[in-house]
C-alpha cells in the first residue's frame, strides 16, 4: 500500500523535472524561433523593395527601406485586411512617391484561409504584379474604381486585398518621411527646417538645401484656398497640394484635380475654363508666393 | 507474441484511426495535404514513441493511484518539446498544424497506449509498440492527405501532378471539411469490404 | 471581432466546433448513437467547457505570462482539465446517479475530448477577454450539444435502414457527418463572419 505521501512525492519530482526539461528545451529553441521568424521577415521586406537595410519604426508594422548609402527608398508596411476565409497577411512596399514597389501576400501554407482555387489566387504573380506603380488613387478594384482587376469569382478576397492596401497606404504613408505632407510635395528630401513656423520651410538632404516648402493662402470665389508648394533652387516646381479649399463642388473644385495639379510641375499653367476665378485664384497665389519666397532660394 | 508483430500490429490490424477509431481530430483536420497529414503523423510518433519509452522505464515505480497524471506530465513534456522544435525548424508547417500540435496531448491513442500497454511491458517491446502505432496513424493521415490533395488541390507536396488545367478546378469540396469526413467514410468503408 | 454576439454565433455555427474545426470528434462518434445520452454528454461538456475556460484563462493571465512560463502552458492546461473532470465525475455520481450511469466511460472521457483543450487554447491564440472567453466556451458548447443531439437522431434512423454492410456503422455514419459539415459550411459569410 502506498502512502500518500509517496504519492505526493512522486508526482512533484516528475512535475519539476518535466518543468525543467521544458523550460532548457525553450531557452534551446526560443532564439532560434526568434532567428528563423527574423529570417523570413527579411525575405519578405527583400521581395517586395529593392533595399539593403531595413529597420522597424512599428515592430511587425512599418519598415523604413534604405539604400547601401543609408538613404531612404521607401517604406514597407503590412496588412491583415478581413478577407473570405480570415485575415489576409499582406506585405507593401511603397516609395517616396507614394506608389507601390511590391505586395506580398501570404501562402496557403503560410496559413492564409482564402477559399483553395479561387481566393488563394491572390497570391499569384499574375495577380500581385498589378499592383506595382499604383498609387491611393488607382488600388481599388475596377468595381470599385481603381485600376485593379479582380480575379474571377474570387471578388471579396481581391476586393480585401485592395481595400486593405488602400487603407494601409492612408495609415502608414506619413512614414515614408515625416512629416509626409511635406514629403510628398518634396520627394527626395529627408529633413525639412522650419523658417517660418507653419509658413515655409528648407527641404534637406545631407545638410544641403535642395529648395523650399511654402504654404499660401488666397481668396478664391467662394472662400479661402490654402495650398503647399515645393520648389527647387531652379524654381521648379517639385510638388503642389491643397490643403483646404471650399470651392463650388463640379466647378471650382476643379482646383483639386490630380492632373492640373501635376501641370504645375511642368509650367505654371493656364486657367481651367469653366473654372476660371477659382483657379486663376490659385496660379495667381502660387506665382506671388514664390515671389516673395525667390529670397531664400540658392 | 514475437517482437516483429508488436510494431506491425499498429500499422494495419490494429490501425488507430480506421480500426480503433482514436485520433479522429487530427486526422481529419490535417490530412488536407500530404505535407500536413505525414508531418502531424510524425509529430505523434515521436511523442507516441518517447512517452511509451519513459513511462515504461518508470513503470515500477509509478504508484498506481496518480499514474494518470504522471502519464500525462510526461506525454505533455513531449507535444511541448515537438511543439518548440517545430515552431523552430518548420515554422511553415507548424503555422499549418496550429492548435492540433499542442492538441497531440489528447489524442487518445497515446494516453491509451501508456495505459493499455507501455505500463505493464518492457521497454523494447513499448518502443516497438509505439512506433507501429504511430507509424500506422502516419500511414492514414498521408493515404488521406494524399487523396485529398491530390483530387481536392491538384498538386502532390506542393507539385502540380495532373496539369493547370485540373489545378484551376479541382473538387475543391475534399479539401474542406464536408471531404474529409467523406473520404475517411469511403476509406473505412473499403477497409470492412476487403479487411476482416 | 470584438462583439460578443458575433464570437457567439461564429462559435455556435459559423466555425462549428464539430463540423467546421474538427475537435471532440471521437465523443461525437461514440456517444451520439442515442439522442438521450447524445443530450446528457452535450450539457456535461457545456458545463465543463465553460469552467475550464474560466480557470485555465485565470492560470494563463494570472500565474504563465507574468512569471515567463508560457512554455508550461500545454501541461498546465491538461492537467487543470484532467483534475476539473475527476471533480465532475465525483459530484456526478453523487447528484445525478442516472446520467452518470449511461454515460459511463464517456465521462473521463472528456478530459481527452479535445474540444475541451481546444477551445482553451483557442481562447488565448484569439486574445480573448475573461468575458468574451466564457461566451466563445459557451456557444461552441452549445455548437457541440446541438450537432450531436442532431447526429444523434440522424443516426438512431440509420441503424432501422437497410445499409450495404460495408457501409454500416461507421462509415455511413462519417459519409452523414460529411453532409451535415456541408450544411454547415453553408453560414460561412453569416452576418460577415467566416
Amino acid at each position: 500500500m502506498i502512502s500518500t505521501r509517496s504519492m505526493v512525492i512522486t508526482l512533484l519530482v516528475v512535475a519539476i523535472v518535466c518543468s525543467v526539461v521544458l523550460s532548457f528545451v525553450y531557452s534551446y529553441t526560443a532564439p532560434r524561433i526568434e532567428d528563423t521568424q527574423k529570417e523570413l521577415t527579411l525575405a519578405g521586406l527583400r521581395e517586395v523593395i529593392k533595399a539593403n537595410v531595413f529597420t522597424a519604426v512599428v515592430p511587425d508594422t512599418v519598415w523604413e527601406a534604405m539604400d547601401s548609402a543609408n538613404n531612404l527608398v521607401g517604406i514597407v508596411f503590412r496588412v491583415f485586411p478581413q478577407g473570405y476565409g480570415g485575415p489576409i497577411p499582406i506585405m507593401v512596399g511603397l516609395d517616396l512617391e507614394g506608389s507601390i514597389t511590391g505586395i506580398r501576400i501570404a501562402s496557403a501554407a503560410e496559413g492564409l484561409k482564402e477559399t483553395p482555387g479561387l481566393g488563394v489566387k491572390i497570391t499569384e504573380p499574375d495577380f500581385r504584379g498589378q499592383f506595382i506603380g499604383k498609387t491611393l488613387e488607382n488600388v481599388l478594384i475596377r468595381k470599385d474604381g481603381g485600376d485593379i482587376d479582380a480575379i474571377t469569382a474570387a471578388t471579396i478576397s481581391s476586393r480585401a486585398v485592395c481595400n486593405g492596401i488602400k487603407q494601409g497606404i492612408e495609415k502608414f504613408a506619413s512614414y515614408l518621411c515625416p512629416p509626409f505632407d511635406k514629403c510628398r510635395i518634396f520627394p527626395g528630401a529627408q529633413d525639412f527646417a522650419k523658417i517660418i513656423p507653419e509658413i515655409l520651410w528648407y527641404a534637406l538632404k545631407d545638410n544641403d538645401t535642395l529648395g523650399i516648402v511654402f504654404v499660401g493662402t488666397v481668396q478664391g470665389y467662394a472662400g479661402q484656398i490654402k495650398f503647399i508648394v515645393g520648389i527647387t533652387d531652379k524654381t521648379e516646381i517639385t510638388g503642389i497640394e491643397i490643403l483646404s479649399s471650399n470651392e463650388t463642388p463640379g466647378i471650382g473644385e476643379a482646383i483639386r484635380d490630380k492632373v492640373f495639379l501635376n501641370s504645375f510641375k511642368d509650367k505654371i499653367p493656364d486657367a481651367i475654363t469653366g473654372a476660371t476665378i477659382s483657379s486663376r485664384a490659385l496660379i495667381d497665389g502660387v506665382k506671388s508666393k514664390i515671389e516673395e519666397y525667390k529670397g531664400y532660394l540658392k | 507474441m514475437n517482437r516483429l508483430s508488436i510494431f506491425t500490429r499498429g500499422l494495419i490490424k490494429e490501425n488507430a484511426v480506421l480500426v480503433l477509431m482514436i485520433g479522429l481530430c487530427p486526422a481529419l483536420a490535417t490530412s488536407g495535404t500530404v505535407r500536413d497529414g505525414f508531418g502531424m503523423g510524425i509529430a505523434a510518433t515521436f511523442v507516441l514513441l518517447f512517452s511509451n519509452i519513459i513511462i515504461s522505464m518508470m513503470r515500477k515505480i509509478i504508484p498506481n493511484e496518480v499514474r494518470i497524471p504522471i502519464f500525462i506530465l510526461i506525454i505533455s513534456t513531449f507535444v511541448t518539446i515537438i511543439d518548440y522544435f517545430m515552431q523552430a525548424f518548420q515554422p511553415d508547417l507548424y503555422r499549418a498544424l496550429g492548435v492540433f500540435v499542442p492538441l497531440i496531448v489528447v489524442n487518445c491513442m497515446i494516453l491509451g497506449r501508456a495505459e493499455a500497454y507501455a505500463s505493464k511491458n518492457s521497454v523494447f517491446s513499448s518502443a516497438l509498440d509505439g512506433l507501429g502505432v504511430g507509424l500506422g496513424f502516419t500511414l492514414t493521415l498521408t493515404v488521406m492527405g494524399a487523396i485529398r490533395e491530390i483530387l481536392g488541390n491538384g498538386t502532390l507536396l506542393g507539385m502540380t501532378i495532373f496539369g493547370e488545367g485540373f489545378k484551376n478546378a479541382p473538387v475543391i469540396f475534399l479539401i474542406l471539411p464536408p471531404g474529409a469526413f467523406l473520404v475517411i467514410g469511403v476509406l473505412k468503408a473499403l477497409l470492412n469490404k476487403y479487411y476482416k | 471581432m470584438k462583439n460578443p454576439a458575433l464570437i457567439f454565433l461564429a462559435a455556435f455555427l459559423v466555425n462549428n466546433i464539430v463540423l467546421m474545426r474538427f475537435l471532440g470528434l471521437c465523443p461525437f462518434f461514440g456517444v451520439s448513437n442515442a439522442v438521450e445520452t447524445a443530450t446528457g454528454m452535450g450539457m456535461a461538456v457545456i458545463f465543463v467547457m465553460t469552467l475550464a475556460s474560466w480557470i485555465t484563462w485565470i492560470v494563463y493571465h494570472g500565474i504563465l505570462m507574468p512569471f515567463g512560463l508560457v512554455f508550461l502552458r500545454t501541461a498546465v492546461f491538461i492537467l487543470t482539465i484532467a483534475s476539473l473532470v475527476q471533480l465532475v465525475e465525483m459530484f456526478m455520481k453523487k447528484a445525478y446517479r442516472t446520467l452518470y450511469n449511461a454515460l459511463g466511460i464517456y465521462l473521463p472521457l472528456i478530459t481527452t475530448n479535445c474540444a475541451i483543450l481546444g477551445v482553451t487554447f483557442l481562447n488565448i491564440d484569439n486574445k480573448f477577454s475573461f468575458l468574451n472567453g466564457t461566451i466563445f466556451a459557451i456557444g461552441t458548447g452549445l455548437g457541440f450539444m446541438v450537432v450531436m443531439i442532431t447526429f444523434a437522431a440522424i443516426r438512431e434512423r440509420l441503424d432501422l435502414a437497410p445499409i450495404n454492410p460495408s457501409l454500416k456503422g461507421y462509415p455511413i455514419s462519417f459519409i452523414a457527418a460529411s453532409l451535415m459539415a456541408l450544411a454547415f459550411l453553408g453560414f460561412s459569410g453569416l452576418f460577415g463572419l467566416t
